[in-house]
């Protein structure tokens, strides 16, 4: 409402700068007179200075004597002038079209333009306002906003870090919250749980590969704390993704030995080790067409993990598939599996690179190269 | 709702200017005292509501309001708080702005202290500065509009270019800008007595101050560019002919000659076609300088070409104003009575020699800055016209016309007498002639122009006071008399001397600096020493730092005179880390006026780092040259026979002489 009352404020002043000279220079005197006096004006002052500095010896008389001709010249042509003058008719029609454009054009408008223009509901926002407002109407961004801020005038608030770094991994940030969990570390002291998350956003950061950092982690959480489940699950995970197949699988069963089967890590745990070879998920091996993949219960798993765990789950999944079809080849419904998964998790490049991949390999066979390119071309993804 | 505010106020304000344009012309063509009454008011409101709409950038820029997309942009909320206000006029959108803000500032000073104007003039020149300034809000509103908004607001904005955090560059632009828009009161004031047809002694009168304010302006800002450039880009350089610099000298040069044409308009109603034509030309020079800076012609040709939005849009606004005023010239000029004549050796003969020099000079610059464009985007080609073009066009063209300056303020009007004018100059140019000597057994026969450049730089200094005291008699009436008449002397023959002298004292400073410069270039590992001019640089070491906003490798330097320690120069490159920019950042040591000036160039293995070490003697008379040109532009302002806003003398039947002082 304030906001009108100004804009109304604004656009009643502009328009009395216009209306306001027009009633009151009626009463003034004669323009063309004023006029033709401030010509002379200028022309009597010309004339002094020239008697001035002849006075002061500035000038010679000579000089002086030519230059007041000349200015008593242009003194009387502006005279002349003056009394030619006629004075102009004033019309009243321009007067009263004045008017209008004052009390009709300038608000109409003006205040068209800026509705089309301008964006009144926006109110402003101030960034310190944004961050001082109550919690609760804060969006997760201000509020990460405000602990970032915080944090950078006091970077040795570990409590601070490790407040922020699980918020980054929701937001699916996992290189901001390592960096946050690394700090949280440092400042804190080393705990099994901080380890393992700090290992966790790495492996997330890496698309679920478990690189040299994150092992070195989750051994250290292992070290803290023999017995927790998540460290020791990544660490397998990890010599699997190095090809370390014996002792990926000792790790596995020895992971899922005495582990309550409804915990929601158990099923992948166990499709990890069927991957691998291991023993204890052999017999579920489908046979004929079917092709191995996450079992109900890894789908229900997934689905009660959170977000990062199911990235990490999917992707270390999908890069499970596409070593073994490197190394070992596969059918093409591997190979489109492969390229869809990629398509689907966003990673357009890896998608086109299987895509090539599979061309090279089934160049020979028509009808499954027909396959690949039709999905190819469903999913928008370009090989070469 | 402020930021919306300033937005309405700015659509406000073009429609005021529309209005503004049509009703005051109206009335002063058909000289209806009503409407042409509308005109100082309605520019006085134009300029509140520009300056709202101003403030409200400033304070979303302020606050760091990230709604605004100009604020997100070009500001961050890490920012020390003079960039942030500088950061308004840091971009394309806030700088024309700030353009407009100025246009309707000067309109507002001739609306509210052009009293003594008459009234028709003064309508007709705020309705053509108000074609100006609505074409300009019209192209704000269309192509680069301020006020435009993101309702997501982000969280923080994306940093000024680091290269801009710089005081020298936060005040600068403004400063340049009023001199540069400040000639679109010339331009109007040309354009309305083309259409009013009355063109004499007085209106030259009533312009002056103006020019005046504008030029003085420009001269202090083109100065502090200088300046900037010269300890922030790291070369040493004071000037590079750039087409940015020259897109400000230009206006410049041609607001020069303007100044003293109109001299001899206002006092012998001579050369009027040619003042209107200048003042013409002056702002269609201002006007190109924007388009060229503006429209992104300079980045790249073909950037332009492929988004051309706002560089056509000011392209058709420079051929409006530009081709509009000069039709208008080529009907009406010839029906202007032409004034007094003139022997060829008289003030006016000089003042057009000035004049001559002058549009030459311009036309070189402008060649020079605008060739190498045509070239690229007829043929392709890419060419850079560098200082050897302007040394060879522009450097010559200052000789003759530097040589004459001394001899235009002591020769009569209409018929001069050369020789009489000499003898008067016999001093300064005996005193021209030791300095040649001097700096000849200073310096020896190597460099055989600089002892003459020297000479002519004496010669412009010496003529000036010389002028002075001549005109009070000096010797003639001994010194108490003598002092009273020198106090005496009205403000417009001090300013002449005064600016005459700076363009001494800057000639001075750039001969000297570029003829007698000495440089080394080397690469430095710790403990080494240089020696350089008599100073003795020992390199202690680089040592990395940490800013606010960046991070630099400072090189510490201890200058020796004779084994004792002068100074420490510590010189460093900065990364600025949001954008990943470097920069530089010179160590100036100054020393009377002459400058050591120490830059670091790339890092070696073990420490060791490029080095560039300069002696510039009295490289800082060149802007102190500039200064004494803008203050002795300033003192002409404040000569009481220009000053503006005395009693009306339109109320008064007959002015008394004492008004008239």
């Amino acid at each position: 409402m304030m906001f009108w009352i100004l804009i109304a404020v604004m656009t009643a002043a502009a328009a009395l700068s216009i209306l306001v000279p027009l009633a009151r220079s009626a009463r003034r005197e004669d323009p063309v007179e004023a006029e033709q006096t401030a010509d002379t004006a200028v022309y009597r002052q010309q004339l002094a200075e020239v008697d001035r500095d002849l006075e002061r010896g500035l000038i010679e008389t000579e000089a002086a004597v030519a230059a007041r001709t000349e200015i008593a010249r242009r003194l009387l042509a502006a005279d002349e002038r003056q009394h030619g003058a006629e004075t102009g008719s004033k019309s009243g029609a321009l007067l009263r079209l004045a008017m209008v454009t004052a009390l009709v054009f300038l608000p109409l408008g003006s205040f068209g333009l800026y509705l089309y223009l301008g964006s009144p509901d926006l109110p402003d926002q101030p960034l310190f306002a944004r961050l001082s407002e109550p919690a609760e109407n804060q969006s997760v961004d201000v509020l990460v906003a405000r602990v970032e801020r915080h944090l950078s005038e006091n970077p040795q608030d570990g409590q601070g870090w490790s407040v922020v770094a699980p918020v980054y991994m929701r937001m699916g940030n996992p290189k901001a919250a390592a960096n946050a969990y690394a700090n949280a570390i440092r400042l804190l002291g080393a705990t099994a749980q901080l380890e393992t998350d700090f290992g966790e956003a790495l492996t997330v950061a890496n698309d679920g590969i478990v690189s040299a950092d994150a092992q070195a982690a989750f051994e250290r959480a292992v070290a803290l704390e023999p017995g927790a489940v998540k460290p020791r699950f990544f660490l397998a995970l990890a010599l699997g993704q190095e090809g370390k197949s014996e002792e990926a699988i000792a790790s596995w069963s020895s992971l899922l030995e005495g582990a309550d089967p409804s915990e929601a890590w158990v099923p992948v745990a166990q499709a990890e080790l069927a991957k691998l070879g291991g023993t204890q998920m052999a017999g579920r091996l489908g046979s004929g067409e079917a092709l191995p993949g996450p079992s109900a219960e890894e789908v229900a798993a997934a689905s009660d993990m959170t977000d990062q765990d199911r990235t990490a789950m999917i992707s270390g999944m999908v890069e499970g598939l596409a070593e073994r079809l490197d190394d070992t080849g596969g059918s093409v419904d591997e190979w489109l599996r492969l390229i869809r998964a990629y398509s689907v998790l966003g990673e357009g490049d890896k998608a086109a690179a299987a895509l090539t991949k599979a061309r090279k390999v089934f160049a020979e066979d028509t009808s499954s190269l027909g396959r690949i390119n039709e999905m190819a071309e469903k999913a928008g993804i370009e090989g070469s | 709702m402020i930021v919306e505010l300033g937005h309405y106020a700015l659509v406000l304000a073009f429609a005021l200017s529309l209005i503004q344009s049509v009703l005051p012309m109206v009335g002063a063509v058909r000289e209806d005292s009503r409407l042409m009454a509308i005109a100082p008011p309605v520019s006085v409101a134009l300029f509140v509501l520009v300056a709202l709409s101003f403030a409200a950038l400033t304070a979303a820029y302020l606050s760091s309001d990230f709604s605004v997309v100009n604020v997100w942009e070009n500001s961050h909320s890490a920012k020390p708080l003079i960039y942030k206000i500088s950061g308004v006029w840091g971009n394309h959108e806030g700088s024309v702005l700030l353009w407009v803000l100025i246009l309707v500032f000067f309109g507002a000073l001739v609306g509210f202290f052009g009293t003594n104007i008459p009234a028709s003039l003064r309508a007709a020149t705020l309705a053509v500065q108000s074609w100006v300034t609505a074409g300009f809000i019209l192209f704000i509103l269309a192509t680069s509009n301020p006020f435009n908004r993101i309702a997501e607001a982000p969280l923080e904005g994306n940093g000024l270019n680091p290269i801009l955090q710089d005081i020298g560059l936060a005040i600068h632009p403004p400063l340049l800008y009023v001199g540069y828009v400040g000639f679109s009161i010339t331009f109007s004031f040309a354009v309305a007595a083309l259409i009013l047809g009355r063109l004499d002694a007085a209106w030259a009168r009533w312009v002056r101050p103006w020019t005046l304010l504008a030029w003085v302006f420009l001269t202090a800002g083109i100065a502090m560019g200088s300046y900037w450039a010269y300890y922030e880009l790291g070369w040493g350089g004071w000037w590079f002919w750039d087409p940015v610099e020259n897109a400000s000298f230009m206006p410049w040069l041609a607001g020069t000659a303007l100044l003293h044409s109109a001299i001899v308009m206002e006092k012998r109603d001579a050369l009027k076609v040619w003042t209107v034509l200048l003042a013409i030309f002056t702002f269609s020079l201002s006007l190109l300088g924007t388009f060229l800076v503006r429209s992104g012609v300079l980045t790249s040709v073909h950037a332009f070409a492929t988004d051309p939005e706002r560089g056509v849009f000011i392209l058709v606004l420079l051929c409006l104003f530009i081709g509009g005023s000069l039709t208008l010239y080529a009907w009406r000029a010839p029906m202007l009575k032409q004034g007094g004549l003139f022997a060829p050796i008289s003030r006016e003969g000089a003042l057009v020699l000035n004049n001559l020099f002058l549009t030459a000079a311009t036309v070189a610059v402008f060649v020079g800055t605008l060739y190498p464009l045509a070239l690229d985007v007829i043929t392709g080609e890419k060419i850079s016209v560098g200082a050897p073009f302007f040394n060879l066009t522009f450097g010559p063209l200052m000789i003759p016309l530097l040589i004459a300056v001394p001899f235009g303020p002591v020769l009569a009007w209409k018929r001069g007498d050369l020789l009489a004018a000499s003898q008067r100059l016999y001093a300064a140019f005996g005193i021209a002639i030791l300095a040649c000597l001097f700096t000849l057994w200073l310096w020896g026969f190597e460099r055989v122009m600089a002892p003459l450049g020297v000479g002519l730089a004496v010669w412009v200094m010496t003529g000036a006071m010389v002028e002075i005291l001549t005109r009070v008699k000096l010797f003639e009436v001994g010194l108490s008399r003598g002092f009273a008449r020198l106090k005496g002397l009205p403000g417009s023959a001090w300013g002449t001397s005064i600016a005459h002298f700076g363009v001494g004292v800057t000639v001075l400073g750039i001969v000297t600096a570029s003829a007698f410069q000495e440089e080394r270039i080397l690469t430095m590992k710790p403990g080494d020493n240089v020696e350089l001019s008599g100073y003795e640089l020992t390199f202690d070491g680089v040592v990395p730092r940490k800013g606010p906003n960046y991070r630099e490798d400072v090189g510490h330097f201890t200058v020796r005179t004779g084994g004792t320690i002068v100074e420490k120069m510590e010189p460093s490159k900065r990364l600025y880390t949001a954008r990943q920019m470097p920069t530089t950042e010179a160590a100036i040591m100054t020393s009377w006026f002459s400058q050591l000036y120490l830059s670091l160039g790339e890092g070696r293995d073990n420490g060791a780092v490029d080095v560039r070490v300069y002696f510039k003697p009295l490289v800082t008379l060149i802007w102190i040259g500039c200064m004494i040109m803008a203050f002795g532009g300033l003192v002409s302002i404040a000569d009481r026979r220009l000053r503006v806003g005395a009693p009306k003398p339109a109320r008064r039947a007959t002015p008394s002489p004492q008004a008239a002082e």
